[in-house]
């Protein structure tokens, strides 16, 4: 006989809903789960994402996070073991998750006046030991996630340190819950690599703004930290070069396209968007070295009002030149050093950013994509 | 059943490096033969739908792709992160291990 918990069979979504927002938070954890059973049963993440927001949000409220254990199994969020205010653990991953969610909020706060995730104070949740030999951190619709890299190996084979070892990584996973809540981009393809490219921005800009370093002085790898000793290699990626950031006999060669003329057409990683997210990585980048100073104050802006204000879920690469070339003409000015400085850093990866000139086969349409779309990879075109 | 081979595949991830092995399980040590072949089992793997992802849209999530071939039948099948039962983590981990000491070799 298959027993079920009444509120999973009898109770209607609406009252979940309420309960979700307004109930215990016993209640409301379990409101939430039983949601998130039905909504990924009916695909609605997005749908989800909302509820977890509004459950977890005190409007007006600010910095509020809670760093869950998962005591390498793989429930989820796990146990609490620090929450906003609490002293530091003697857990060196609850201390970097709590840390790095911290002063990820506090750049999107302080410099693009964003209050959290959903811009309307969400609470920050983070799950560090994620099961065993779990060599990856996630956002999964509605927290970050980390796994503690491969502690299962002999030391001499380990290839991963802890995720959390990486401010970058944390700011990252924090980061693709802001995409969630604003050009909500398409988990594939272009849109895919985009949403990558945005995490990979805010990621940088938060170590960078930990660091107080300028875009000259910065190192502009991501996951910095993460290879073990045992790797040949700085960092997962480089948005200064990409495809240089590891040559290693197990883990191979980075993959990273830095033009348009290199572009990756693959069926696996979605599509290709931790690869493809080099080139507009390092559009990134060469801004930010154009305008000199600080990466976060202008570059970063002009990114930031972008990816709020100007992308949708389908936009490409060629759609973000063009707006992120508008919004510095419109922040700062046509014709200004800063809209000059978006034309370059587009221009070196093979982009004009009025559209005008030739722009490469992407591969983002034609048979690859309609190949995506008839197994589910991709989205179905409006 | 009678295993006579497994491709597996994982690709994504934060990192977004692909794994690939081509495991001939005559060559597999007797104890991770006998531990896959029950897994195997228990899943009742050639039964199991080809999609089991419902999580291809969460950032940085993993994707794995196994393909079973048994003298009586071939199945492939692909999952996510999320999507994967306590029995299926379980047998990822280990093809995962031996994706990487494969590598090694």
């Amino acid at each position: 006989m298959h027993k079920h918990l009444p509120v999973n069979c009898f109770i209607p979504p609406h009252i979940l809903k309420n309960i979700a927002t307004k109930g215990t938070e016993g209640q409301k954890n379990l409101a939430i789960s039983t949601l998130k059973i039905s909504a990924r049963m009916g695909g609605q993440r997005q749908a989800l994402a909302d509820f977890a927001a509004a459950a977890f949000r005190v409007d007006g409220a600010g910095k509020n996070r809670v760093i869950y254990d998962a005591k390498n199994g793989s429930s989820l969020p796990g146990t609490v073991v620090r929450k906003e205010g609490e002293p530091a653990s003697a857990d060196v991953a609850v201390n970097e998750a709590y840390d790095g969610s911290g002063i990820t909020y506090d750049l999107f706060h302080d410099m693009y006046q964003r209050n959290s995730i959903d811009g309307n104070g969400m609470r920050l949740d983070s799950t560090v030991h994620y099961r065993q030999g779990y060599d990856n951190a996630f956002w999964d619709g509605e927290q970050m996630v980390y796994g503690d890299g491969d502690e299962d190996q002999p030391v001499e084979e380990r290839l991963f340190n802890r995720f959390t070892a990486a401010l970058d990584v944390i700011a990252h996973e924090l980061t693709h819950g802001v995409t969630q809540f604003e050009a909500k981009l398409t988990y594939s393809l272009q849109p895919g690599a985009l949403n990558e490219s945005m995490s990979d921005v805010f990621g940088s800009l938060v170590k960078q703004y930990k660091l107080q370093q300028t875009a000259a002085e910065a190192d502009w790898i991501i996951g910095q930290g993460l290879l073990t000793a045992n790797v040949n290699g700085v960092g997962i990626r480089s948005m200064k070069a990409p495809g240089t950031a590891y040559d290693d006999p197990i883990l191979g060669k980075d993959p990273q396209p830095a033009h348009m003329k290199d572009y990756v057409n693959t069926i696996g990683d979605n599509g290709g968007v931790h690869i493809n997210s080099g080139i507009p990585n390092h559009a990134f980048y060469v801004t930010a070295v154009e305008l000199g100073g600080h990466a976060w104050e202008k570059a970063g802006q002009i990114w930031y009002v972008t990816l709020k204000d100007k992308l949708g879920a389908n936009s490409k690469f060629q759609e973000c030149a063009n707006m992120t070339y508008r919004v510095a003409g419109e922040l700062f000015g046509a014709g200004s050093i800063e809209q000059q400085a978006v034309q370059k850093g587009w221009l070196e990866v093979g982009l004009n950013v009025d559209g005008s000139g030739p722009v490469p086969d992407t591969g983002g349409g034609g048979c690859l994509e309609a190949l995506l779309r008839l197994i589910g990879a991709a989205p179905a075109k409006k | 059943m009678h295993v006579k081979q497994i491709e597996f595949e994982r690709t994504g991830g934060f990192a977004g490096m692909r794994i690939a092995a081509d495991l001939k399980f005559e060559d597999l040590p007797d104890e991770q033969a006998d531990t896959i072949a029950e897994l195997l089992d228990d899943l009742d793997f050639a039964e199991l739908p080809e999609e089991l992802m419902d999580d291809s849209d969460m950032p940085d999530q993993f994707t794995y792709t196994i393909k079973v071939i048994t003298e009586e039948w071939e199945h492939t099948v692909t999952t996510g992160d999320a999507s994967a039962s306590e029995k299926m983590q379980q047998l990822l981990q280990v093809l995962n291990r031996l994706a990487r000491r494969q590598k090694r070799q």
